[in-house]
C-alpha cells in the first residue's frame, strides 16, 4: 500500500505548485498581452486554490466542539482586537464613520459565525414546547434582525417625498429674472435632470455630461429646447456610444409645460464658466475645447469673419488670417512669449502659451481700453467668442503638433462660481 | 326597500328574480337615458380610464363636460368638476383660481376621483401590498414546486418503458429551462447574439437525442452522451437560430448547452431509483394541493382590495388585456387547476396501474401551463413598469405589444429561476418542520434527508438568480435610466443595500447548513479547516457586497444628508459593480466549492441521517424564511421602481400614498406578510402532511404512506 506523503512534503508540492502556476499566469498571460488586472486576478486565483489546498492537505484532526464559554474565551478578544485594528486601519484608509461602523459590524458577524460552527451540538428537543419555542425564536431572531436593519438605515422623509409630489406646476406669469431662474432650478430637480447630469459641483451622475462645464449656457436657447424635446437629433460629444445614445429620455415634451420648459432654459442658461473654457467627453476621457478639431474649424471660420451668426466680426482683420498681425498693436498669436497689454488695468503677468483661460475670454469679452480691440463680448454670442480664441492659440500651438492636450481644469467649486457673480465676471447681471 | 330579516322566505326568490331582472333592465337602458358618471353607467358600458389619442381624448372630453353640464342642472351630485369650471369661467374676468389639476391629473389617462381607505393603521396601499404579497407568495409556491416535484418523481420512479418514455419528454423540458437560463447568461453577460436560442435549442435538442437514444438502451456512458449532446444540439441550434453571420461564441455556447443536456438527460434516465424522492415528490403535492386554494383566495382578496383602494386603475389595467383577462388567463387558470387536481388525485391509482409514465406527463404539463400562466400575468405587471413606446400610441397596439413589453421576457427569467430557488427552499423547510414533528427514527432520517434536498435544489438554483436580476435591471435601464437610477442610486437604494445583506445572510445559512449537515458524515472532518476559510470570504465577500457608494443615496445633495454618508472618490471602487461582481463571484465559489466537498463526504463517507445537529432545522427555516423575505422585498422594489405612476408615464398615481414608504415601514410591513404566509404555510404542512399521519397512526394504518410502485 502507498504510503501517504508527511504534511511538510504535501506543502512543499503545493506551494512549488502554486508558485509555478501563478509565474507561468502572470509572466504567460504578461507575454500573450493580458491587462495587469486579468494576471492579477488569476495569480489571485491561485493564491486562493493554494490555501484551499494546504488547508485540504492538513493532518486529520478532529472537530472540537465547544461550549458557549469555550467558544468565545479566546474569540471574543481577537475579534475586538479585530474590530479595533479594522477601525483605525479603515479611518486610516479615509473611509467616513459609517463604512468603518459598518466593517466593524461584519467582524462581529464573523465572530458570530466561527461561534456557531465550533458550537457544541443543540440538546434534541424533548417536547413540543421545547421545539416550538426554538421555532417562534427562529422566526423571532429573523423578523428582529430585518426589522431593525431596515429601521436603522437612513430613511427619507415621506413628507418631504410627498411634497415634493405635490408641488404645483412652474407657472411663469408675474415671474422677473431670478425667479425664473430658480423655477427652472426646481424644474430641473423635479425631472430628475441630476439623474444623469452634474451641474459644476452638483451632483453624482457622469452618465451624461456635466452640463456646467460643458457651459451648456453658452448654447442659444432653441438649440437647448431642441436637446431637451429630441435629445437624439444632436449627441453630445463623446456621448455617441449605443448606450449613451438612448439614455436621454424622450417623453420631456409632454411632461413640460411651455412655462416649465422656458424656465428650464433659462436656468440652463446660466450655466458658464468665465473662467474656463468648455470641456466635453465622458467622465474620464474629456477634453476641452482647445483640444477640438471640430471647434476649431468652426474657431476658424468666426476668426475670418465668415460665420453667419457672428456677422460684423472678424477678427483676422486685425490680427491677420495667418496670424500675422494685419495692424500695429494687435496681438501676434503666433509667438508665444508676447506678453498681456498693458492697457488694463487687470492686466497679468503671463505669457501668452501661459494666459489662463479667464484671460483669454477676458480680453475678448471686455475687450482693451482705447483699441479698436472692442468689447466683443457684448455684442456676439460667447460661444463663438470661445471658439474663436481657440483658434487663435494654434498660431503658436498649432493642432498637428501637440503632443498632448491640455489639461481639463478642475470642476469650479461653490465657492468659485459664487465668486464669478460677486466680482461681476458675466457681462449678464443675472448670471 | 325592505330589509331582508323582514322578508318571508316564501317570497324572497321571486323577489330576487324580480331584482335581478330590474337590474339587467337598467344595466340595458339606451346609454342616452343613463347620466354619464352614476351608477348605473357603470352597468351599460365597461367603465375605465383610456389612454387614449389626443384626437379621441378631445372629443370625448367634449362630450363629456355637455354631459356634466346637463347633470349640474338637474343638481344632482358628481359633477363638482364641471361645476367648478363652470364657475372658473364665470370668475376668469375677476380673480384667477388657483389651477390644481396637477394633483388629479394622471397623465394620458383620464382624471379619476379617489377615495382613502383606512383601517386599523393600514391604508389602501398597505391592503394592496400584502394581498398582492400573498398572491404572489402562493403563486411562486404552486409554479415553484410542481418543478421540483416532477424532478423527484422522475428520479424516484422505476424504470419502466412508460416512465423512460416520459423522462425523454421531462429532459426536452428541463433542457429548455436550463439551455434558456444558460442562454440568456450568455447573451447578455458575455454578449452573445440569440445566445438564449442558442441555448435553448442546443441543450433541448441534446436532451431530446441523448434520452432518445437511452431509451432503446444506447449511449449509456455519459461522456459520449456529453460528445453526442453537444454535437447534436449545435447542428440543430445552429440553422434554426436567425443570425445573419455565425460567431465562434454561438457555437461555443451552443456546444456548451448540448454538452449539458445531454450529460443530465443521459444522468436523469438512469439515475437509480430510489423510493424516497417518489415519497418526497407526493408529500410536496399533497401541500402544493392546499397552497392551489390559498393562491385562488388571495389572487380573489387581491382584486377585491384592488376594487376598493384603485378602481379606477384596476378597470384600466384590466380592460387594456381583454383578450388576457377574459380569454387566456382563465383559460389557462382553469386548465391548470384541472391538471393540478388531476396530479394529485391521479398520483396513487396510476401507480397502481403501473401508469408512473403518464403521471409524469401529467406533472409536465402542470408545469407547462404554471409557466405559460406566470408569462402571461408577467405582461401586466411589465407593462404597468416599462409600457410599450410611443407611448402616445399606447392604446392602438396590439394586445401581444403590450404583453411583450421590454421587461417581460427578463422578468420571465428572473421569475422562472427565483421561483425555483422558492420551491428548494420551501421543500427545505418542510423537511425541517417534519423533522421536528416526528418522533420515529426512520422518520427523522427521511426528513433530514429532506431538507438536505431541498437546500441544496434550493442554493443551486439561486446560482444563477443574480445574473437573472441583472438582466432584469440592465433592461429596465435600456428602457429609461430614469428607473435605473431610481432603483441604484436614489430612494430605492437602501433597498438595494438590504437586498445585498439578504443574499450574504442567505449565502452565509446555506453554507452553515453544510456545515451542521457534514458534522453527520463519517470523515468528512478532513474539509473542516478549509470550509472555515471558506467562511472568513464569505464574510469578506458578504461586506464589499454590502458596502454602498452612499448611505443617504440621492443624485443630488438634499436635506438628511451629510459628507460622512458619501464614500470618497478614491475608495469608490469598493462600491461598484466590480467589486460587487468579484464579490458575488466569491460568495457563489465558494457555496460550490463547499457543495463539492459535501459531496465527496456524502460518497467517502456514510451519512447519519437523523442525526442532524438539532440546529440544522432551524438554519433551514432561517434560510427559508429570509429566502420568502427577500422575494417580497424584491417585489416591493419593483414595484415602487415606478415612482408616483401605476403604469409608469401613462396613468400618474394621485393619492395620497403615492410617494416612497420608508425602509422602515417596509421592513416592518413585509415581515408582516412573510409572518402571515409562515402562519398559514405551517397549519398546511400541518394539515398535509402531519396531520394524516397522525390519524393514520390513531386507525393503526402503516405509519408511512407507500404509493405502490410502478411495475
Amino acid at each position: 500500500m502507498k504510503e501517504e506523503k508527511s504534511f511538510g512534503k504535501k506543502l512543499v508540492t503545493i506551494v512549488g505548485g502554486a508558485a509555478v502556476l501563478a509565474s507561468a499566469f502572470w509572466f504567460g498571460g504578461g507575454a500573450v498581452g493580458l491587462p495587469g488586472g486579468i494576471r492579477g486576478g488569476l495569480a489571485g486565483l491561485v493564491f486562493m486554490a493554494m490555501i484551499y489546498a494546504i488547508l485540504l492537505a492538513l493532518p486529520k484532526g478532529e472537530l472540537k466542539e465547544k461550549t458557549f464559554f469555550q467558544n468565545i474565551r479566546f474569540k471574543l478578544p481577537v475579534a475586538i482586537v479585530l474590530g479595533v485594528i479594522i477601525w483605525f486601519t479603515a479611518g486610516a484608509f479615509g473611509f467616513p464613520v459609517w463604512w468603518q461602523i459598518e466593517f466593524v459590524a461584519f467582524a462581529m458577524v464573523g465572530l458570530l459565525y466561527f461561534i456557531i460552527l465550533d458550537m457544541r451540538a443543540l440538546k434534541v428537543e424533548k417536547s413540543a414546547a421545547d421545539w416550538s419555542f426554538r421555532l417562534i425564536a427562529t422566526y423571532a431572531l429573523a423578523s428582529v434582525l430585518f426589522i431593525t436593519i431596515t429601521a436603522q438605515l437612513p430613511q427619507f422623509d415621506p413628507a418631504y417625498e410627498l411634497e415634493k409630489l405635490n408641488k404645483p406646476p412652474v407657472k411663469l406669469s408675474g415671474l422677473a429674472g431670478p425667479e425664473v431662474i430658480a423655477a427652472g432650478r426646481e424644474v430641473f430637480e423635479n425631472n430628475k435632470c441630476f439623474n444623469c447630469h452634474k451641474v459644476f459641483w452638483e451632483g453624482n451622475s457622469d452618465r451624461g455630461p456635466n452640463l456646467g462645464t460643458k457651459q451648456i449656457g453658452l448654447y442659444p436657447e432653441d438649440y437647448i429646447k431642441e436637446q431637451i424635446l429630441e435629445p437624439r437629433k444632436i449627441q453630445s460629444p463623446g456621448f455617441d456610444d449605443p448606450k449613451s445614445k438612448k439614455a436621454m429620455p424622450t417623453y420631456y415634451g409632454e411632461d413640460l409645460s411651455d412655462d416649465e420648459l422656458d424656465a428650464l432654459v433659462a436656468y440652463l442658461k446660466t450655466m458658464r464658466d468665465p473662467t474656463h473654457i468648455p470641456v466635453e467627453g465622458k467622465f474620464g476621457e474629456q477634453w476641452t475645447w482647445w483640444d477640438d478639431p471640430k471647434i476649431l474649424e468652426e474657431g476658424q471660420k468666426v476668426f475670418e469673419g465668415l460665420e453667419p451668426a457672428t456677422e460684423g466680426l472678424n477678427c483676422a482683420v486685425c490680427h491677420g488670417k495667418d496670424g500675422i498681425p494685419m495692424m500695429t498693436g494687435a496681438l501676434d498669436f503666433r509667438n508665444e512669449n508676447n506678453p498681456d497689454t498693458d492697457k488694463m488695468p487687470d492686466h497679468i503677468d503671463a505669457k501668452l502659451k501661459d494666459w489662463p483661460d479667464a484671460l483669454w475670454y477676458r480680453r475678448v469679452t471686455r475687450g482693451v481700453d482705447n483699441t479698436p480691440m472692442a468689447p466683443w463680448g457684448t455684442i456676439f454670442p460667447h460661444l463663438y467668442l470661445w471658439k474663436a480664441e481657440a483658434y487663435a492659440r494654434t498660431f503658436h500651438d498649432p493642432l498637428d503638433k501637440r503632443t498632448e492636450k491640455r489639461p481639463v481644469p478642475p470642476v469650479p467649486t461653490k465657492e468659485e462660481i459664487e465668486s464669478w457673480k460677486k466680482e461681476g465676471m458675466f457681462l449678464d447681471p443675472l448670471l | 326597500m325592505e330589509t331582508p330579516g323582514t322578508t318571508k322566505k316564501t317570497s324572497f326568490f321571486p323577489k330576487f328574480l324580480l331584482a335581478l331582472v330590474f337590474v339587467y333592465g337598467l344595466g340595458h337602458l339606451p346609454p342616452g337615458l343613463v347620466p354619464a358618471s352614476s351608477f348605473l353607467a357603470s352597468l351599460t358600458a365597461p367603465q375605465a380610464a383610456f389612454a387614449q389619442d389626443e384626437e379621441e381624448f378631445v372629443d370625448e372630453e367634449e362630450e363629456f363636460v355637455d354631459e356634466e353640464e346637463e347633470f349640474v342642472e338637474e343638481g344632482e351630485g358628481g359633477g363638482e368638476e364641471a361645476a367648478g369650471e363652470e364657475e372658473g369661467d364665470e370668475e376668469a374676468a375677476g380673480e384667477e383660481e388657483e389651477d390644481l389639476s396637477y394633483l388629479t391629473d394622471i397623465g394620458p389617462a383620464k382624471e379619476h376621483e379617489f377615495e382613502p381607505f383606512s383601517f386599523l393603521g393600514s391604508s389602501n396601499r398597505k391592503f394592496t401590498w400584502f394581498a398582492a404579497q400573498m398572491h404572489i407568495l402562493f403563486a411562486s409556491f404552486i409554479l415553484g414546486c410542481p418543478m421540483f416535484v416532477v424532478i423527484m418523481e422522475v428520479m424516484g420512479a422505476r424504470r419502466t418503458q412508460g416512465v423512460r418514455k416520459a423522462i425523454i419528454l421531462s429532459n426536452v423540458f428541463l433542457g429548455i429551462l436550463i439551455g434558456v437560463v444558460i442562454g440568456i447568461t450568455g447573451e447578455i453577460i458575455v454578449g452573445i447574439h440569440h445566445g438564449v436560442l442558442y441555448g435553448l435549442y442546443s441543450c433541448a435538442f441534446g436532451a431530446l437525442m441523448v434520452s432518445f437514444l437511452n431509451y432503446f438502451h444506447r449511449l449509456m456512458n455519459v461522456k459520449a452522451s456529453a460528445v453526442v449532446g453537444a454535437i447534436f444540439g449545435t447542428i440543430m441550434a445552429v440553422p434554426l437560430t436567425p443570425v445573419e453571420h455565425y460567431e465562434v461564441s454561438g457555437i461555443v455556447l451552443a456546444l456548451i448547452n448540448g454538452v449539458v443536456g445531454g450529460v443530465l438527460a443521459n444522468m436523469i434516465m438512469f439515475a437509480k431509483a430510489d423510493f424516497k424522492f417518489e415519497r418526497l415528490a407526493h408529500e410536496i403535492t399533497k401541500v402544493i394541493g392546499m397552497c392551489y386554494s390559498f393562491t385562488a383566495l388571495s389572487g380573489g382578496l387581491f382584486l377585491f382590495v384592488m376594487l376598493v383602494a384603485y378602481k379606477d386603475f384596476i378597470s384600466y389595467l384590466v380592460a387594456t388585456f381583454p383578450m388576457l383577462f377574459m380569454v387566456a388567463y382563465p383559460t389557462l387558470f382553469i386548465l391548470e387547476t384541472v391538471v393540478m387536481y388531476i396530479y394529485v388525485y391521479s398520483w396513487d391509482p396510476l401507480n397502481q396501474q403501473n401508469k408512473k409514465g403518464r403521471h409524469i406527463v401529467c406533472g409536465i404539463i402542470l408545469n407547462v401551463l404554471g409557466l405559460s400562466l406566470l408569462c402571461a400575468l408577467d405582461g401586466p405587471a411589465t407593462f404597468m413598469q416599462t409600457p410599450p413606446k410611443p407611448l402616445g400610441e399606447l392604446m392602438d397596439m396590439s394586445e401581444w405589444s403590450k404583453i411583450a413589453t421590454m421587461t417581460w421576457m427578463p422578468l420571465n427569467y428572473h421569475r422562472l429561476v427565483g421561483n425555483g430557488t422558492f420551491g428548494g427552499y420551501m421543500v427545505g423547510i418542510i423537511g425541517a418542520y417534519m423533522y421536528l414533528w416526528s418522533k420515529k427514527k426512520e422518520e427523522r432520517e427521511y426528513y433530514d434527508w429532506v431538507g438536505y434536498m431541498g437546500n441544496i435544489i434550493g442554493v443551486a438554483i439561486m446560482i444563477p438568480l443574480p445574473a437573472m436580476g441583472y438582466i432584469f435591471v440592465r433592461e429596465i435601464y435600456q428602457y429609461d435610466a430614469t428607473i435605473g437610477m431610481y432603483i441604484m442610486s436614489d430612494r430605492e437604494s437602501m433597498f438595494m443595500l438590504v437586498q445585498g445583506l439578504l443574499v450574504g445572510t442567505m449565502f452565509s445559512a446555506s453554507n452553515i447548513y453544510m456545515w451542521v449537515s457534514m458534522k453527520r458524515i463519517e470523515n468528512a472532518q478532513r474539509f473542516f479547516p478549509a470550509m472555515k476559510f471558506g467562511f472568513i470570504l464569505i464574510v469578506i465577500s458578504a461586506t464589499i457586497w454590502f458596502t454602498p457608494r452612499r448611505f443617504f443615496a440621492t443624485m443630488l445633495p438634499e436635506p438628511g444628508m451629510n459628507p460622512e454618508m458619501v464614500l470618497p472618490d478614491n475608495l469608490a471602487f469598493l462600491a461598484l459593480m466590480i467589486s460587487k461582481n468579484t464579490a458575488a463571484f466569491a460568495l457563489v465559489t465558494v457555496t460550490f466549492i463547499n457543495y463539492i466537498f459535501y459531496t465527496i463526504a456524502t460518497k467517502t463517507g456514510k451519512v447519519h441521517y437523523g442525526k442532524i445537529n438539532p440546529l440544522g432545522p432551524y438554519i433551514l427555516i432561517f434560510l427559508g424564511f429570509a429566502d420568502i423575505w427577500l422575494m417580497s422585498w424584491m417585489g416591493t422594489i419593483r414595484e415602487l421602481s415606478r415612482m408616483n405612476w401605476h403604469v409608469y408615464k401613462v396613468f400618474k398615481d394621485v393619492t395620497p400614498e403615492k410617494f416612497a414608504p420608508t425602509l422602515a415601514e417596509s421592513g416592518f410591513h413585509v415581515t408582516t406578510i412573510v409572518w402571515t404566509f409562515f402562519i398559514i404555510m405551517t397549519a398546511i404542512v400541518w394539515l398535509a402532511i402531519k396531520y394524516p399521519k397522525t390519524k393514520k397512526k390513531t386507525e393503526g394504518a402503516p405509519s408511512t404512506a407507500t404509493p405502490q410502485m410502478a411495475e
